[in-house]
């Protein structure tokens, strides 16, 4: 019986090297192709992959709050996360939610076929750096990573995770309702409690908010100069 | 229509992507791939392409750079960007420093075969995703 994989990225281009790469295993199929979150949750749950493969930055959800709401349907839905950084806060919260892999896009070539065979066997797989950053947090007993690790978000429900995205990008409360099929009045009582919980009074607060949290990334002329995600 | 092509990105799920969906014009070539800018100018003026298909961030040379020096050693070589940039100051940028086209990544689907083909003939290609910077 052939592995199932359902591939998440809001680039075709990518989608495209990532199933030229995994197609290329015998026993392998790529079952669909999603090009944002909130796409990769209905397509995994018609679908049943036995492995999705999530980018983090994609519009509409984000691959960390599609890991959580997979992961909450069914907890034996194994996530493999896809990210340009190896931050601790994203690491962190990719585990959190629930993901038994962390590929980094820049390695994907090498490590996304041993992370599918991890997963395949149930086990997990971490990318090499991020191992060593994890190791290396354990070996010092939460010395240095305490020091280093940012404080924990605010208690944010998932649809509230939802929301600040969506009004991140610049979404009116009705845009926002329409899309995750709310009244009006509903996203509004959602925005106003994430406005009080994160103790902002502007969107531009929250925005500022969104891209520091990777909740959505940003990609400016001014940083062509320096490699970052795959899709630049 | 023969088209020797060399494309150039740092990623190489990204590089085997768009190997894919040139594979399927029959008659074009991918001869090369280039994973950094320095890599991007040696191979050009070794190899001689067609067309270049070059992103922007790489680390090393950026995809603007190696584009001016391609420009330089091998002025019948047409460059296309190709850069997840939707930026009208990119494209301007990018035009500035020698390339015949651009293309924004979330478009390759749409762009990228129609902006080969114009840049293999010498004629530029512009695309943005935005509407209101396309139109500039």
């Amino acid at each position: 019986m052939k592995l199932r994989i359902l591939i998440a990225d809001d680039h075709e281009v990518v989608r495209r090297g990532l199933c030229t790469l995994l197609q290329s295993r015998e026993g392998w199929e790529i079952c669909g192709e999603a090009t944002d979150g909130r796409d990769a949750v209905e397509k995994a749950k018609q679908l049943k992959p036995d492995v999705v493969i999530l980018d983090v930055g994609m519009p509409n959800l984000n691959g960390l709050a599609a890991t959580r709401q997979l992961v909450q349907h069914d907890p034996r839905c194994k996530v493999i996360v896809l990210t340009i950084t190896d931050s601790d806060q994203v690491i962190r919260e990719a585990l959190d939610a629930g993901a038994r892999g962390f590929v980094l896009k820049s390695d994907a070539a090498r490590d996304l076929v041993t992370a599918v065979e991890a997963l395949q066997r149930n086990r997990m797989f971490f990318t090499p750096r991020v191992n060593d950053m994890v190791l290396a947090g354990f070996l010092d007993k939460g010395h240095s990573m305490s020091r280093s690790t940012p404080p924990r978000l605010p208690e944010l429900t998932p649809r509230e995770r939802e929301v600040i995205q969506l009004l991140a990008e610049g979404k009116s409360s009705k845009e926002v309702a329409c899309l995750l099929n709310l009244s009006t009045k509903t996203a509004e009582t959602h925005r106003s409690n994430i406005m009080r919980k994160l103790g902002f009074h502007s969107i531009r607060d929250l925005v500022v908010y969104s891209i520091k949290n990777n909740i959505i990334q940003v990609q400016m002329p001014s940083q062509a100069a320096s490699p970052t995600d795959p899709a630049a | 229509m023969s088209i020797r092509i060399l494309i150039v990105d740092d990623h190489p799920v990204v590089r085997q992507g768009l190997k894919a969906l040139l594979r399927e014009h029959a008659g074009w070539e991918v001869i090369a791939e280039a994973g950094d800018g320095f890599e991007a100018v040696d191979k050009a003026d070794r190899l001689r392409p067609d067309v270049v298909l070059l992103d922007v961030s790489m680390p090393g040379m950026t995809g603007l750079d190696a584009c001016r020096l391609i420009r330089e050693s091998t002025p019948e070589c047409e460059i296309l960007i190709v850069t997840q940039h939707d930026s009208p100051q990119m494209m301007r940028e990018a035009l500035g420093s020698g390339a015949r086209g651009y293309v924004v990544k979330s478009n390759v689907s749409r762009d990228l075969v129609a902006a080969i083909e114009a840049v293999s003939q010498h004629r530029n290609f512009a695309g943005l995703h935005r509407e209101d910077a396309a139109a500039g």
